[in-house]
């Protein structure tokens, strides 16, 4: 018990512990979408994009929390107007528009720091988290979990059946809008806790660990939820104890977690069980 | 939002219906007008432009010419509320998290705002629409216990809750066995004689001939419209497929 319990003694721990749940919660809040709409590869690139806003907004002097909700507007924007293009899959300009954003932010902080803040926005530095940190990802987080909440039925119609969505109503393409800026978001959110690299890892693991489970999206997004809290608390315990880098340490116990529930479930998907009905 | 037609002219009417995919001429001047309660099939080789038809009359793609429902002339996706659309083998992930009765459910959204939750009568709308497929009971199933002919017939219901006069099936009769053909043909009639209109795209001209009321030959533009009898002719199938003698024993074979 008091493995568990001992981190937390300093204060910077606790603060630490809170930023960790809040990742915890909202990026698979929101990864339940990206991975029910196979959009991996665009939180991965968003993610490593936002660097360049970040970047800028860290060289000027400016709230590195607007740089990036700027690099993801950006992004997104750019993204409509390049996957316009037939010869190229969208993937392709994903990964183009990705690469490119991070090299950027890569490029400008390299000019005006030494190497020490790049690796924090890179992997996080969970254990200097202000309260005025926690704040905000609090007050973000509320936000991006109650957009979700708001648009859950509309996410649900035009993930499904985007044709059909349009037909009855859905706006289709602002629901797709309004996940993208979740996704910068959760990077926001994550860029003190697990760092830019990370992000990617709490937005997509518990979600696809859920997604293994769960029959039903209500029971995804809560069992994502669960997982995503326990990995992040869990790898931050284990970073204590080993020394390790929290970041990469969380993400290696979500990972973990993918594993053994992907172990549990293989026998209950191999042979492809469609039942009719009688 | 009734079902019931509040116009005098037909339920669909499409004038001078055509599409292009850059330079080439997918679609031309396709015109007919179809009624409250009609079992059309649509036939015509792979590659003839059915589903482009489909497509084009519930505005899925850019076309040329007027598409009106009930009278009103659609601009939109959403004056065509009043058109329900299954696509050929569509691409949906039958494995997402989502129950029979959530699909159907769904085919209620035209009734309600974004931020609306569904109400009981949404709720007795789609049990209806179950039972009217004969799926009752089968709402808390998850899509991937469904049959391929359970499953047409799910998104039938989701037409039919969505309250579509008009009710359009690409290939619904590809890929299903015999007993499942049959049994969708027998849930199409009822539905047809109860008023709602099913236009469904196949390949099946014998089934074409006996099951339907009225058939509709395309290839790049319409080649005959009609009873099954006059369209399933040498000349109209010469004209749809090039030749009719794909038909083994030549057309007459087609005859009941």
């Amino acid at each position: 018990m008091h493995w568990l319990t001992d981190p937390f003694q300093a204060e910077f721990m606790q603060r630490a512990f809170i930023a960790a749940v809040i990742t915890g919660v909202v990026a698979p809040v929101v990864g339940t979408w990206v991975v029910l709409r196979r959009m991996a590869n665009l939180g991965d690139a968003m993610s490593h994009g936002t660097l360049a806003g970040v970047g800028i907004a860290y060289a000027a002097g400016a709230s590195v929390v607007v740089g990036a909700l700027g690099a993801g507007l950006v992004m997104a924007v750019l993204l409509l107007v390049f996957s316009g293009n037939r010869r190229l899959g969208q993937e392709t300009v994903i990964a183009v528009l990705g690469t490119a954003f991070f090299a950027l932010g890569v490029v400008v902080i390299s000019r005006v720091d030494a190497g020490v803040e790049l690796t924090h926005f890179l992997f996080g530095r969970v254990l200097t988290v202000t309260w005025a940190d926690v704040w905000l990802n609090l007050a973000l987080g509320t936000a991006a979990v109650l957009a979700v909440a708001l648009l859950f039925g509309e996410l649900r119609l035009a993930t499904f059946d985007h044709v059909q969505a349009e037909q009855v109503g859905v706006r289709v393409e602002l629901v797709q809008g309004v996940l993208v800026m979740l996704l910068a978001v959760v990077v926001v959110i994550s860029l003190r806790s697990v760092g830019i690299v990370m992000a990617v890892t709490m937005l997509v693991t518990p979600a696809a660990t859920a997604r293994l489970l769960a029959r039903t999206l209500r029971q995804m997004t809560l069992l994502a939820v669960a997982f995503g809290v326990t990995e992040a608390v869990g790898g931050l315990i284990l970073s204590y104890h080993l020394g390790s880098a929290p970041g990469a340490t969380i993400g290696l116990v979500s990972a973990a977690g993918f594993a053994v529930v992907f172990g549990l479930t293989l026998p209950r998907r191999m042979p492809h069980h469609h039942r009719p009905l009688a | 939002m009734s079902a019931v037609s509040t116009g005098t002219g037909p339920l669909l009417e499409v004038d001078g219906l055509g599409v292009h995919y850059a330079a080439t001429v997918a679609l031309h001047d396709v015109s007919f007008a179809v009624d409250r309660g009609e079992l059309v099939a649509v036939i015509g080789p792979n590659g003839a432009g059915k589903s482009t038809m489909f497509k084009a009359i519930c505005g899925l793609v850019n076309h040329q010419g007027v598409v009106e429902v009930n009278g009103v002339h659609c601009h939109d996706r959403t004056d065509r509320m009043d058109l329900a659309y299954i696509p050929q083998r569509n691409d949906n992930d039958l494995h997402f998290p989502i129950t029979v009765g959530e699909l159907v459910m769904a085919g209620r959204r035209r009734f309600r705002h974004w931020w609306q939750r569904s109400s009981s009568a949404d709720r007795a709308a789609a049990e209806s629409a179950l039972a009217r497929v004969r799926l009752s009971g089968t709402a808390d199933r998850a899509l991937t216990e469904l049959s391929g002919g359970q499953l047409q017939r799910a998104y039938v219901a989701r037409a039919l809750a969505q309250e579509a006069s008009v009710v359009l099936l690409d290939e619904a009769l590809s890929g299903v066995d015999q007993p499942t053909t049959l049994e969708l043909l027998d849930v199409f009639r009822s539905l047809a004689d109860e008023g709602t209109t099913i236009i469904v795209a196949t390949h099946d001209l014998a089934l074409a001939r006996r099951r339907f009321s009225r058939c509709i030959a395309v290839n790049g533009t319409l080649r005959g419209d009609g009873a099954p009898g006059e369209v399933l002719s040498s000349d109209v199938l010469d004209a749809t497929f090039g030749s009719a003698s794909f038909v083994s024993g030549g057309p007459d074979a087609l005859a009941d």
